[in-house]
């Protein structure tokens, strides 16, 4: 069965630009910053991680410039020629996409004019994968991926199974997630946000903190290294619990989780390690730890990573996987230092410090609003 | 894995033209699926009508659904972007958890009671042929055996200021729409069609030749999309080595998904056995092109 090597990475986080820096910066992670979300004539303050020596600033050029950085560094890492590059097909995954752009038109546009026309800038999700598209002079097919927290995921789930037909030799998979306005006060109005370092399943929790990211990952069907990483199988399941949360028993979660168990003709058994989606609010992590304890008899390691990284939405899937990625491309599994230590009121540990991670493969999971969960396996190969 | 074909099981289709305000559509959702949907907006309706129709009676419970969109939910998030910075109106919960494109998902799945997987992805001039070949790359990994496949693209009133939005002229006649397939592997029931292929080129050469290789019949149907222009489309005709066009758009108001339209529209009125191709275009001269071919009578 043909493959879809990991072949290329980059990604820029409030952790690091680079993943060789943010690996260095889970030493000393950054605290969240308390950012202004202007809106009319208010203010609202709100807790957020911002991309590491890039202010939120110029949102009508920040984004382009962010995303455009970040791929061509996994454009270079994957080391494709000219004609790969063009016959690649991109895969995006984004909760907002490019809405920081037209807030910031909009917002510019009504200073001069009261009947300004909000999403002048840009009137469709497709328009971020064409601007990139046009950037680079793709010439694959462009998808964009929009289901909330689960969107990167997805669009890698997608991307894989392409290249696994032969219908490309490779894709260029993209998360990004800046901030904006709508998702500050949106989140704000759930009242889930917490201005501390997440801490899921414990039972410190306090809710979550949103996070800028843009990751970007080049797979393809000829391996580029000894011990190669690659998408083992993965599955994605509607939840029709509720539209913001998981069913609170885990049997959808469960659902998924065997799902892609199978897709990767793996048992429970031989999965090493887990990255929990951990949102830190006490539904979704009741009902992950539900979910978990219905498949796994005995719990593998658990790691998290928006303490980290913040909940960087539609990209997480990308942005924690590229994490993940490297972290386990060096050999270890990253801690989470006192949080969720063993006393967890959900009766799990999350892994405290950076502990040995051997090839074999490891189960990432994300659960999104309106139901999108979706469960990777990603296979680490032994030499 | 498996491979094309797919049978096409049913359509479900909502086309209206929109000069002034667009119809009400709650008793057309409490029609379509006998139940009252509350504090859904326009898209999610427009989803729920045509899904719903497309789904008839019923669907297998492990039924996918993909929704595209040329445009996506331009009412509540124009709603939301206005009310925060014209009125200093944060996002109401529901409002904000409805931006999510996937939300429209949601609820037909559950309405429809499906257990199986769903999302939403677009394109910017491929909408409708996005999602249909992310659905063929399910089936043909043998992930999905039955599938919903859909576009819906909505007009948010005044009609002056959603022309100016889309970038259309004054003139411009608008349209909203709905456009569902029911595709799927099994043999128990006759299907209207099958799918026979949905595939990107990444130029005209590129998708002359994947044509060629197909050998369909002379006879075949050619319809081009609306991103091809008009004066453009005899000559594609004539290069794909076809004589006959088939027409679906004429007479339709504008909207970013009609590629959704041609297939119902072909089904309607085919020759048992027909082929249609239909292909269109994006300003970077890519291409996209899905084939179906109409039912043949039982033996």
């Amino acid at each position: 069965m043909r493959r879809a090597y990991f072949i290329g990475a980059s990604s820029h986080t409030s952790l690091g630009r680079g993943l060789a820096d943010s690996l260095r910066a889970l030493e000393h992670p950054p605290v969240p910053q308390s950012v202004t979300a202007r809106f009319a004539d208010r203010d609202q303050m709100v807790p957020y991680r911002i991309l590491k020596d890039d202010a939120a600033s110029d949102a009508e050029e920040r984004l382009y410039r962010v995303l455009e950085r970040v791929i061509v560094q996994a454009l270079d890492a994957a080391e494709l020629t000219s004609t790969e590059r063009r016959a690649l097909g991109l895969f995006i995954g984004s909760s907002s996409a490019d809405i920081s752009v037209s807030e910031a038109r909009y917002r510019r546009e009504l200073d001069s004019d009261a009947n300004a026309i909000a999403l002048s800038a840009s009137s469709s999700l497709g328009n971020l994968a064409a601007a990139l598209r046009e950037r680079f002079d793709f010439r694959g097919p462009d998808h964009s991926f929009n289901t909330a927290c689960t969107a990167s995921a997805n669009a890698l789930a997608y991307a894989d199974a392409t290249v696994r037909s032969g219908r490309l030799e490779h894709a260029l998979v993209v998360g990004v997630e800046l901030f904006n306005v709508v998702t500050a006060l949106g989140f704000h109005g759930l009242q889930l946000l917490t201005p501390d370092t997440m801490k899921p399943f414990d039972r410190a929790r306090n809710g979550l903190v949103l996070g800028e990211g843009c990751s970007a990952l080049v797979i393809g069907s000829r391996a580029r290294h000894a011990q190669p990483l690659s998408l083992r199988g993965s599955a994605n399941i509607c939840d029709t619990h509720s539209i913001s949360a998981a069913h609170p028993d885990g049997s959808t979660i469960a659902h998924v989780i065997s799902g892609a168990l199978r897709s990767a003709s793996l048992t429970a058994s031989e999965i090493a390690a887990v990255k929990v989606h951990g949102t830190a609010s006490l539904l979704n992590d009741e009902a992950e730890v539900a979910g978990m304890k219905r498949v796994f008899t005995t719990l593998p390691p658990l790691c998290a990573l928006k303490p980290y990284l913040g909940h960087t939405l539609g990209a997480c899937g990308l942005n924690e996987l590229a994490l993940f990625c490297a972290a386990a491309d060096r050999g270890f599994l990253i801690g989470t230092p006192g949080i969720c230590a063993g006393d967890s009121d959900l009766g799990i540990t999350l892994n405290q410090t950076s502990t040995d991670l051997p090839p074999g493969n490891y189960m990432l999971n994300y659960f999104g609003f309106g139901g999108n969960n979706t469960s990777l396996v990603i296979e680490r190969q032994g030499r | 894995m498996r491979k094309l074909p797919l049978y096409i099981h049913r359509t479900g289709n909502y086309y209206e033209r929109v000069d002034g305000e667009p119809p009400e559509l709650k008793a057309l959702v409490q029609e379509t699926l006998g139940v009252h949907v509350r504090r859904v907006g326009r898209f999610i309706q427009l989803a729920l009508i045509g899904a719903g129709r497309c789904a008839g009676q019923s669907l297998p419970q492990d039924t996918a659904v993909f929704l595209t969109s040329g445009r996506g939910d331009l009412e509540v998030t124009m709603d939301v972007l206005e009310q925060l910075f014209v009125h200093a109106q944060p996002p109401k919960p529901l409002s904000f958890i409805n931006t999510v494109s996937n939300a429209a998902c949601y609820y037909i799945a559950q309405q429809l009671k499906l257990q199986s997987r769903s999302g939403f992805a677009c394109n910017r001039h491929f909408a409708f042929e996005s999602a249909l070949q992310l659905a063929v790359s399910d089936f043909e990994q043998g992930i999905i055996r039955s599938a919903l496949v859909g576009t819906v693209d909505v007009v948010v009133p005044p009609a002056a200021r959603h022309r100016k939005q889309l970038g259309l002229t004054e003139n411009t006649v608008l349209g909203e729409a709905s456009h569902w397939l029911w595709l799927g592997t099994a043999t128990d029931q006759p299907p209207i069609g099958r799918l026979i292929a949905a595939e990107h080129h990444a130029d005209r050469d590129a998708l002359i030749r994947s044509i060629a290789a197909l050998e369909l019949p002379a006879t075949t149907l050619v319809s081009c999309g609306q991103f091809i222009p008009r004066e453009n489309a005899l000559p594609l005709r004539r290069e794909l080595g076809f004589q006959q066009a088939f027409e679906y758009r004429e007479g339709r108001g504008y909207y970013d998904s009609q590629s959704g339209a041609a297939v119902a529209t072909f089904l309607e009125s085919a020759l048992p056995g027909s082929y249609l191709l239909h292909v269109n275009a994006d300003p970077a001269s890519r291409y996209s092109s899905f084939i179906v071919q109409a039912a043949l009578p039982p033996p």
